[in-house]
């Protein structure tokens, strides 16, 4: 299992190089660089946009960019500089608490997505075809359908339009005008939980479809095994056939599940960070994109491809750890 | 014991007292005095307030530094902005240049020098005195230094590519010289001031110690705000990104309203950054925000609960932003490819621009665009500009006697085309060339942009209605911006800024501007009616008097707005903005200056 994992990880340097250079390479297709909107100043000089593409390096080849940058991150940890706020890429990806806050917001809906989809998918198979899981069906169905971007701006226009919340309490970001100024005190715990719960209502509602009905499908094949059948003619109460043995058999592939997840946690519904206000790391990346500020692209990618690898491996492990059946040579 | 609780209460009255010495014991004699509410002057409208209160506005993006000089666009800018001031200022209500930094200036005889005295026994925002040397520091060691990476240097350049020279006379009187008479130099002298006693130590001219360039990265969002030190009215306390930057009140700020108040009025002045201009909206509706620049969809949400929330939507039909917004048509097509001679051939014939010009419905787009919430527009200058020629004189009442004007009208566009050959040879409904190939030309603007796909889809549209086949692609805006610049795209719908002072534009309307991008291969044979424009920008900076420069300007937009045609103008959007009644001064927003957009930010207050 240890030289699985060691394995496992060794793979992943030659793959996040490769997931580099194509994205690298897909940054140098994209029409224009970052100076493209200093070209449509009418005050901008030709020399001055010259300089500033010299001193930024714009103006050398691709390969020759690329070079450069893996060199300074192999010999000197250096990931580069972003060319709008001449700071450390990651200085100005993660700056000011945003890798904190999207952990928080992302970890906290993830967990009550799970704590409330798990017990729903059991209850929705054991009361299979009963119209409670119809129900549930249609609500999970809904959630996931509602564009959240949509979902999240209804919620906001319901709360200001028709509930009137008033400034007090505030919508969208993460404390109201006064507690956004004020230092850390229980009445701003509760505001923070204020602004935080329409992120979990319109991103956990999104998930919770998908979590519902596979719980509900995979302890469905489990119930209908035989082993099942074996413990309830041994005369074992509902209960004890349900959750000691089904659940935790059909619990299985979720868990994998989980582990995919993890890229999820910090970088994920942008659109909805966007309408909502909250501070991730994805909504740096992304206006990095806009800006085509080419470095901080390149260590947001290489930071969410390890995200990914992470994850996946995680997974793999857990099944290996909760599944005694499976084992990796 | 007695002697101990003495000595301890005289140093916490030392102590309070240098507290409270904080700012101006009294108002300084070179104060500048805003004359809020006196008759006969910009400020008749407004009212003298009352100190207090914090002020919330919003933003979409995020800073990137506080670096002022270093700054390339609005959304670091409008935090600088509000940090620094310059030698001269523009009205807020009049756009007319007016002292700031420097009380007063005389120009030479032969308008090469110009000394200006500044205002005496100023301090900056940490206390420190602010002296001719600031000035001389801000010109010479970063405006005009070539490390520094600035967008200013550009404003400053003379006409013959020398620079002006700035010399210290005394502590509080600078002179500036020109090697030729350029009259917007004044303006250019407008650039910020910053302190030297905080920033030379990052100048490696100054400051060998630092490799050179280390200026380009000072200031940057990981300073201690307490280190940024400014003349204006706000400096900035603390920054969240994504959330806020709170700013507090400048201590030492020059300005007082009549009664001998020090301005700036609010204690604090926040801006929250709202990624989406719906949530602002709502955050508005919601008494979050003092003030808001709306959208012109907005204003029918905003007008229904206009009474009961007691706010003003101010809105102004008639009155445009700055800024131009117009179809370009690429005379320089497949120049350097040798291929689409015919559709280069068209596009540099005037009557088919002119034809184009004729196709613009600006009443529809007005109506169906902009609910009504725009202007038509034809000159490169900006309505709001004192040389705009649709005035009768510098500064004057805009009168449109002398607006040239392409009526929309399908006969005359009809008319003109088939005056230049361009007519229907096959019966196919389309009007071809005149070697039998089909009129087919691409229209091309930045997708997402829905306004201006909207003018897209409105013009072609009509162009179909008199046979003139034009097709619709929206692209990505770097792509067209590329299209532009390497001449490869036809026509092409996009807008510039603008500002009240027409030599800004000299980059893209002369021949041989690195903006002119409809026609670059002016620059080697420019046509007849482009050497008078260039002699017309020429002429407007080489005299000092604003009357002559108004009637050389007149003369410039005419002229392009007939002859020239390089871009057909479509229509502005005009002014709306909206602001709680407990704001007091909001009722002077305009297009030139907004409590939310900065420029009156130190005359509002809280009733």
């Amino acid at each position: 299992m240890i030289t699985y994992i060691v394995r496992r990880t060794l793979y992943m340097l030659p793959l996040l190089i490769i997931v580099s250079l194509i994205s690298f390479l897909l940054i140098y297709i994209m029409p224009g660089d970052y100076l493209t909107r200093a070209q449509m100043n009418p005050q901008v000089t030709q020399e001055t946009l010259a300089q500033m593409r010299a001193a930024y390096g714009l103006d050398q080849s691709v390969l020759v960019q690329y070079w450069l940058w893996l060199k300074q991150i192999i010999l000197h940890g250096n990931f580069g500089m972003s060319f709008e706020t001449m700071r450390p890429v990651f200085w100005t990806l993660f700056m000011g608490g945003r890798l904190m806050w999207t952990i928080i917001v992302s970890l906290s809906t993830m967990l009550l997505t799970w704590m409330i989809s798990i017990p729903l998918g059991i209850y929705s198979a054991t009361h299979q075809y009963k119209p409670s899981d119809h129900i549930l069906t249609f609500f999970g169905f809904l959630g996931l359908s509602i564009p959240n971007f949509f979902f999240a701006l209804v919620l906001l226009w319901l709360l200001v339009a028709v509930v009137h919340v008033g400034p007090n309490l505030g919508i969208s970001g993460l404390f109201s005008n006064y507690y956004a100024q004020q230092p850390w005190s229980l009445a701003k715990f509760g505001n923070l939980l204020w602004h935080i719960w329409p992120a979990w209502l319109v991103i956990g509602t999104s998930g919770m479809a998908g979590l519902i009905r596979y719980m509900r499908g995979s302890l469905l094949d489990t119930l209908s095994l035989q082993y099942v059948q074996t413990a309830r003619a041994k005369g074992l109460p509902e209960r004890t056939v349900i959750y000691k043995h089904a659940v935790r058999n059909a619990i299985n592939p979720l868990v994998s599940m989980l582990g995919m997840s993890l890229p999820g946690l910090v970088s994920g519904s942008l659109i909805t960070a966007i309408v909502l206000n909250l501070p991730t790391v994805e909504r740096a990346f992304f206006s990095a994109l806009q800006m085509q500020d080419q470095y901080v692209i390149m260590g947001g990618l290489l930071f969410f491809s390890l995200f990914l690898l992470l994850g996946n491996l995680i997974a793999d492990i857990m099944l290996a750890w909760v599944d005694p059946r499976i084992r990796y040579s | 014991m007695k002697k101990t609780v003495l000595v301890l209460l005289g140093l916490l009255l030392v102590f309070s007292a240098l507290a409270i010495a904080q700012g101006y014991e009294t108002m300084p004699a070179d104060a500048k005095i805003i004359p809020l509410g006196q008759a006969d002057t910009p400020y008749a409208d407004a009212q003298p307030g009352v100190r207090g209160g914090i002020f919330y506005c919003a933003t979409i993006s995020n800073p990137k530094k506080w670096n002022d000089v270093t700054a390339h666009e609005t959304s670091t800018t409008q935090y600088t902005g509000l940090m620094l001031e310059g030698l001269i200022s523009t009205n807020p209500v009049t756009v007319a240049i007016e002292p700031e930094l420097a009380k007063s200036w005389d120009v030479s005889e032969d308008g090469l020098t110009i000394t200006f005295h500044l205002r005496q026994g100023l301090k900056w925002s940490d206390g420190e005195p602010f002296t001719a040397d600031d000035v001389i520091f801000s010109f010479n060691d970063l405006y005009l230094n070539e490390d520094v990476e600035t967008d200013t240097r550009d404003i400053l350049v003379l006409p013959d590519d020398s620079y002006p020279v700035v010399t210290k006379i005394d502590d509080y009187t600078v002179q500036v010289t020109t090697s030729v008479v350029f009259r917007p130099i004044l303006n250019s002298m407008g650039a910020n001031i910053l302190p030297k006693h905080a920033l030379a130590q990052y100048v490696h001219k100054l400051n060998p110690d630092v490799p050179v360039g280390t200026f380009n990265s000072a200031w940057g969002l990981d300073t201690d705000p307490s280190e940024l030190v400014g003349m204006g009215p706000f400096i900035v306390e603390s920054y969240t990104p994504d959330q806020n930057v709170i700013m507090r009140r400048n201590p030492y700020y020059y300005h007082y309203d009549p009664n001998g108040v020090q301005l700036p009025y609010f204690d604090k002045y926040v801006v929250l950054t709202v990624a989406s201009q719906d949530v602002s909206l709502l955050k508005f509706r919601n008494g979050e925000l003092d003030a808001l620049g709306i959208r012109a969809a907005d204003v029918p949400i905003l007008k229904s609960e206009e009474a009961q929330k007691d706010f003003t939507v101010l809105v102004n039909p008639d009155l445009p932003n700055y800024g131009t917004s117009w179809i370009g048509i690429n005379e320089d097509i497949g120049l350097a490819e040798g291929t689409h001679d015919n559709e280069r051939a068209l596009f540099r014939t005037r009557d088919f621009r002119a034809a184009l010009a004729h196709l613009v419905d600006k009443q529809a787009i007005i109506d169906s665009l902009f609910n009504g919430l725009a202007v038509p527009q034809w000159s490169p200058v900006s309505y709001l500009s004192p040389f705009y020629a649709g005035r009768d004189y510098y500064g004057g009442p805009v009168t449109e006697k002398d607006a040239v004007i392409f009526e929309y009208s399908l006969d005359k566009a009809a008319e003109l085309l088939d005056g230049i050959g361009i007519v229907d040879r096959d019966g196919d409904g389309w009007r071809d060339y005149e070697d039998g190939t089909r009129v087919e030309i691409e229209l091309n603007t930045n997708a997402g942009n829905t306004v201006r796909e909207g003018v897209c889809l409105i013009v072609a549209d009509r162009a179909a209605k008199i046979g003139l086949k034009l097709n619709f692609v929206p692209v990505d805006f770097n792509t067209l911006v590329n299209k532009l610049f390497a001449s490869t795209g036809e026509l092409i719908v996009l807008g510039l800024t603008g500002g009240p002072e027409p030599n800004n534009g000299a980059n893209v309307y002369k021949s041989d501007g690195g903006l002119h991008f409809w026609h670059y291969s002016a620059a080697d044979n420019p046509t007849e009616v482009e050497k008078k424009i260039d002699e017309l920008l020429n002429a407007g900076v080489s005299t000092l008097d604003n009357d002559k420069a108004f009637e050389i300007y007149k003369e410039y937009q005419i002229t392009l707005a007939k002859d020239d045609l390089g871009l057909v103008y479509t229509v502005n959007s005009a002014f709306t903005y909206a602001y709680y009644n407990k704001l007091g001064n909001g009722n002077l927003s305009s297009p030139v200056a907004t409590p939310g957009g900065g420029g009156l930010a130190d005359i509002c207050y809280f009733k």
